[in-house]
């Protein structure tokens, strides 16, 4: 290899370690790769299931615009999301539009890391939920994987979506 | 549709009406009480000329100062205090009291099933005081306005529940208002009529008359597809009733309907402030609305709906610990989640829980 392109390398090996990964594009939920999710609002009891989780068969599409610093998201099942890639928190409503939640979003490497903490079901009053999204791509870029972590004071539920690039 | 009162409906009745002058000074509480002259309810938000009013207003005060009294846990956990195997209290009371459960109830038809000797009640009381559980109830069956004759015998009952609460040391026993059909969990469409309200009236007065000189209170519950379904109607029947044992086994979830079902932090400090001290125990429940017909259905308590720390927040300022009744889940895991959740909330807007859940 030429001195030249040995240069070339060394400069541009951190640059390229350290690129951000870019989520933007339209995602469509592989079901059958996914965990069928829980339900996100409700916590119902005698045996009355919730419904609305995302099961096998569910085709959902999300829409992820990344920009410098922000990343906005658009998702069928909630309000459009836009995170800040910062690191700090962010007070944002809950989708109730009755609470806050705190909302710290950070590239790690090339994960992003959401971190939520807000009332259960954006209603005042609740057990506080923590929610943990780390968002990673595959190395060809066309599949995106989250998994998420719900933790109240009395249950921890884990579960990973997987969705393909259109 | 007309219908008929039996002459032992009769009878009854004109018993009840003449109880006051056998009840002393408390019977003059309705005469001295004005007629409320507006609606029961939450006040209008806004567009009440062609909404209903079921959005909260955009600023709702919710004062989180706690008061000093600490709640004293309560659920229907398994075993039942009268499904206690071989009598073996010790053990009950102490699993009891290790689940972080500090205070048990008994339902009434189970714990008058037998008959429970002197030395058993001794066993019962000595145990749950060497555990630090308070036994402060019996929940009583059955419908006090049933038709007759099974009102007479469900008064009858009750009466029975009272004296056998008065031998276990209870602070109470909890009945309710009572449907017009045999079944109390039916909402009768005459359940709020007149007719309905004065048999429960009676019926209560009834009751109050033959256990005179009782220490243990009469906690009504309220529950909706009965009368006795807000605070408005807690606090009349114990005015119309005429008797201080008529207090209030607190139970807001069971007055949940849509136009409040989403404004919980009002209804709660408008229940509390209504009711205050004569609310004796309280059911802790949760819930949701998430069909497209009125359907609320139960949610793992701090959930759902209700103000969770407005409502535990409130009870700490009660003059007295709080029993709190955990109550309609399933499994006993479930309400060990549930415990863990109320005494999450309870910390994080100090107000003290008695004991601690291993």
């Amino acid at each position: 290899m030429k001195p030249r392109s040995l240069m070339m390398i060394a400069i541009l090996l951190p640059a390229m370690a350290f690129a951000e990964p870019d989520f933007s594009g339209t995602w469509i939920r592989d079901g059958a790769k996914s965990d069928v999710v829980p339900n996100t609002m409700y916590w119902l009891t005698r045996g009355v299931e919730a419904g609305g989780g995302r099961g096998r068969n569910t085709q959902t599409v999300i829409e992820v615009q990344q920009g410098t610093g922000r990343i906005q998201v658009t998702d069928p099942a909630r309000p459009p999301r836009t995170l800040m890639l910062d690191g700090k928190p962010h007070a944002v409503p809950t989708d109730t539009g009755m609470q806050m939640a705190t909302v710290v979003a950070t590239m790690q490497g090339d994960t992003l890391t959401v971190s939520t903490s807000q009332p259960f079901g954006g209603m005042p009053g609740n057990a506080t939920l923590k929610i943990s999204e780390t968002w990673s791509l595959s190395p060809d870029g066309k599949v995106l994987t989250i998994k998420t972590e719900r933790e109240l004071p009395a249950l921890r539920q884990t579960f990973n979506e997987v969705y393909n690039r259109r | 549709m007309a219908r008929t009162i039996s002459r032992r409906g009769l009878f009854a009745a004109a018993a009840g009406f003449a109880a006051p002058a056998a009840l002393g000074t408390d019977a003059t509480i309705a005469a001295q009480t004005p007629s409320r002259s507006s609606p029961a309810g939450l006040p209008a938000v806004w567009g009440q000329d062609f909404l209903y009013q079921w959005s909260p207003p955009e600023k709702v005060t919710r004062d989180l100062k706690p008061g000093t009294s600490q709640l004293r846990l309560s659920a229907q956990v398994n075993p039942r205090l009268t499904a206690v195997k071989d009598n073996d209290y010790a053990t009950f009371f102490s699993n009891l009291r290790a689940g972080g459960w500090s205070a048990v109830e008994a339902a009434s038809d189970a714990w008058l099933s037998r008959p429970r000797p002197d030395s058993e009640i001794r066993e019962v009381k000595a145990q749950a005081k060497a555990n630090d559980v308070v036994v402060y109830g019996l929940h009583c069956a059955g419908n006090i306005i049933a038709p007759d004759p099974e009102a007479d015998r469900w008064q009858r009952h009750i009466i029975e529940t009272i004296h056998a609460a008065e031998a276990l040391g209870c602070d109470l026993i909890l009945t309710h208002a009572g449907s017009m059909y045999p079944n109390r969990n039916w909402a009768h469409p005459q359940n709020w009529s007149r007719e309905s309200w004065t048999r429960t009236v009676n019926a209560l007065k009834r009751i109050c008359k033959d256990t005179a000189g009782s220490k243990v209170d009469i906690a009504i519950e309220a529950v909706n597809t009965e009368s006795v379904n807000n605070p408005w109607a807690h606090k009349r029947l114990r005015e119309e009733v005429g008797d201080a044992r008529i207090s209030v086994g607190l139970d807001i979830t069971n007055m949940v309907h849509p136009g409040v079902a989403f404004r919980m932090t009002e209804m709660i400090n408008t229940t509390f402030d209504l009711l205050q001290d004569q609310i004796r125990y309280v059911h802790a429940k949760d819930f949701v609305w998430n069909t497209m017909l009125p359907g609320i259905n139960w949610a793992m308590n701090g959930t759902g709906n209700m103000d969770y720390e407005m409502f535990l927040v409130r009870l700490s300022r009660l003059q007295t610990n709080p029993y709190v009744l955990v109550e309609f889940l399933t499994e006993n895991e479930e309400y060990a989640q549930a415990q863990r959740i109320i005494r999450s909330i309870a910390g994080k807007v100090g107000v003290k829980v008695i004991g601690t859940q291993s």
